[in-house]
């Protein structure tokens, strides 16, 4: 990340430091905006339905009120399909991510590296498809899968998006800057082609391969319209799925809503507070600035 | 074969090499990238239907003079077109104003992108769950508006009545994208160089004109970059507005065009109809993209 330092201002006129406990109590009431969703998350989960809803709200649970974990787990229907649905969405979003990766890095580093005719106009025209949003292509996609009889299979929810424009726009951008003299003394000491990309290019482009893989890890956990189409059974549907499942039904209280829900965030959140930087510099790769 | 590379030298077979390393995700996007586009736009002229053992008939531009004259689309464009400038000009401001601040402040940068980033990184069901839950008639929404207002027992019927489902959506999404519109603007005034605002302080300006006069201009790549994102973001809107109708919201004041779309397609089967949206969709993308380029005018910034 750029470090972003403010010049120094040694003068503490009263009026500044007005100014300054007024930047500090706006900054920490945002963040307790922030926060309160998520606070309110964990600890409505911990708690019986009753308690959610008494006014004013109670910000600390009784104590841990692990029916809602077991009601949301288990299901309304006792099925403990959630478990399952579970299992499917780190399925689709790890296979998803694994094949991202290889084939930008892969395509990155063609498009970056080697000087043959036309590779402008393909690099043109994978950015074009970037302009191209999901909701157009969507039905199309269907009637492919359904073609392929991939529906109701983790083959249909996973193969739209094996690559991804935005993936290859990365890790070019990030092998642009790779020096040329390593991959010549490679091709010297006679490293083929494909061992300089497996032994030199995939072991040294970690930081964007990080960045691009908790992106689509994280967007693939949150795919909500795809799997509505394709998913047909209980069976093959994912977290988002659930969620939207359990919400609807009747004799859902609002303790099991955010079980669910804290269960669907926890291995989000960990990958988000150990690798911050990544997602953060995944944000602003559009910027072209280094962040 | 093996003569040909030797005869064609060494660039050439790394040309060769070129090709080999992006062919398997050229055949990718040809079948899920290229052909759907086109597909897309070929099915909208088609009268056709999922499961439908009719063959699609051809009918031209039918579908497309069928959802103009449609009041329900209307509706959807409406509804759309609403979301959208309600959520993406606050998600604008106040981001700037979120990395302004986090700027202006020495310590605690890092906790404050992070915190003020964390939102994006939740699912939009588990935001959007969360949300229904606080805008509960009994819920912390209507505590906290009506601690502000000082006007206990109101009930805002933030989920009930037309114009507050409207606004509840707007404030679901804000609170997801403020800060991670903020990073990206910290980044630009990250890159702006120091000694340009100190030049500034020298001749004479004061905070505000640095702001205004240096500030402002510097940051319009930033600035037009956000809007245009966020704004396509809102275009395609679609968890909030779905959780919200399937936990018993009112469905037509938030019937955005994707939620139409959805049960268009999943409901109706009518996939030549739905296309011909999706392809209204994305021509109003397109469209608003381009108007915010033209009325940005972004020329290139130098400094």
């Amino acid at each position: 990340m750029t470090t972003y330092r403010k010049k120094t201002r040694s003068r503490a006129s009263p009026q500044s430091s007005i100014i300054d406990v007024f930047i500090w109590a706006v900054l920490i009431i945002a963040a307790a905006y922030i926060f309160a969703p998520f606070v309110f998350m964990f600890t409505a989960s911990a708690m019986p339905a009753g308690d959610i809803t008494t006014m004013p709200y109670r910000w600390i649970p009784k104590g841990f009120y692990w029916q809602n974990y077991w009601q949301g787990i288990r299901g309304n229907d006792g099925s403990f399909i959630y478990l399952r649905n579970i299992l499917n969405s780190l399925i689709v979003a790890s296979a998803v991510t694994a094949t991202t990766v290889f084939l930008s890095a892969l395509t990155g580093f063609g498009l970056a590296k080697y000087h043959f005719k036309g590779r402008h106009f393909v690099f043109m025209m994978i950015l074009a498809t970037l302009m191209i949003p999901f909701e157009v292509i969507m039905i199309p996609l269907y009637l492919i899968v359904t073609k392929l009889g991939f529906q109701d299979s983790y083959l249909g929810l996973i193969t739209p998006f094996l690559v991804s424009a935005f993936g290859i726009f990365l890790m070019r951008q990030y092998y642009l800057t790779f020096p040329q003299a390593i991959l010549d003394a490679a091709r010297i000491d006679g490293a083929s082609e494909t061992m300089i990309f497996r032994r030199i290019i995939l072991p040294n482009s970690i930081p964007a391969i990080a960045t691009l893989a908790v992106l689509t890890f994280k967007s693939q956990w949150d795919n909500l319209l795809w799997p509505l189409l394709v998913a047909q059974t209980e069976e093959m549907k994912t977290i988002p799925l659930y969620i939207v499942r359990f919400t609807a039904e009747k004799h859902t209280d609002e303790g099991a809503m955010m079980a669910v829900a804290v269960i669907a965030s926890i291995p989000i959140l960990i990958l988000f507070l150990r690798l911050s930087k990544y997602f953060i510099g995944g944000a602003v790769v559009f910027t072209g600035k280094k962040g | 074969m093996k003569g040909r590379i030797f005869s064609s030298g060494i660039e050439h077979q790394k040309a060769r090499w070129g090709w080999i390393f992006i062919i398997p995700s050229l055949v990718f996007f040809s079948l899920f990238s290229f052909y759907p586009i086109l597909n897309a736009l070929y099915t909208s002229l088609f009268s056709k239907k999922l499961l439908s053992l009719k063959p699609p008939a051809f009918i031209f531009f039918d579908n497309y003079v069928y959802l103009l004259r449609s009041p329900d689309f209307w509706n959807s464009i409406r509804a759309t077109f609403v979301f959208t400038v309600g959520t993406f000009i606050p998600i604008v401001v106040f981001s700037l104003l979120l990395a302004l601040l986090i700027m202006s402040r020495r310590r605690f940068q890092k906790f404050f992108q992070m915190a003020y980033y964390s939102p994006a990184v939740l699912s939009s069901v588990v935001v959007a769950a969360i949300w229904l839950l606080m805008l509960d008639p009994r819920g912390l929404a209507n505590q906290w508006v009506n601690f502000i207002l000082n006007t206990p027992g109101i009930d805002h019927k933030w989920l009930a009545h037309s114009t507050m489902v409207q606004v509840s959506t707007m404030m679901v999404y804000f609170w997801k994208y403020v800060g991670y519109f903020a990073i990206i603007f910290l980044v630009g005034l990250g890159s702006i160089p120091k000694s340009i605002h100190e030049a500034a302080r020298t001749d004479g300006a004061g905070g505000w004109s640095d702001f205004w006069y240096i500030t402002l201009p510097l940051l319009k790549p930033t600035t037009v970059l956000v809007s245009i994102m966020s704004m396509l973001q809102c275009l395609k809107t679609f968890s909030t507005q779905y959780l919200f109708t399937q936990g018993g919201a009112p469905m037509e004041p938030i019937n955005v065009i994707t939620l139409n779309l959805y049960y268009t397609t999943i409901r109706d089967r009518n996939i030549g109809l739905a296309s011909a949206m999706s392809i209204i969709l994305f021509c109003m993308m397109l469209f608003f993209t381009w108007l915010q380029f033209k009325t940005f005018r972004s020329e290139e910034v130098h400094y």
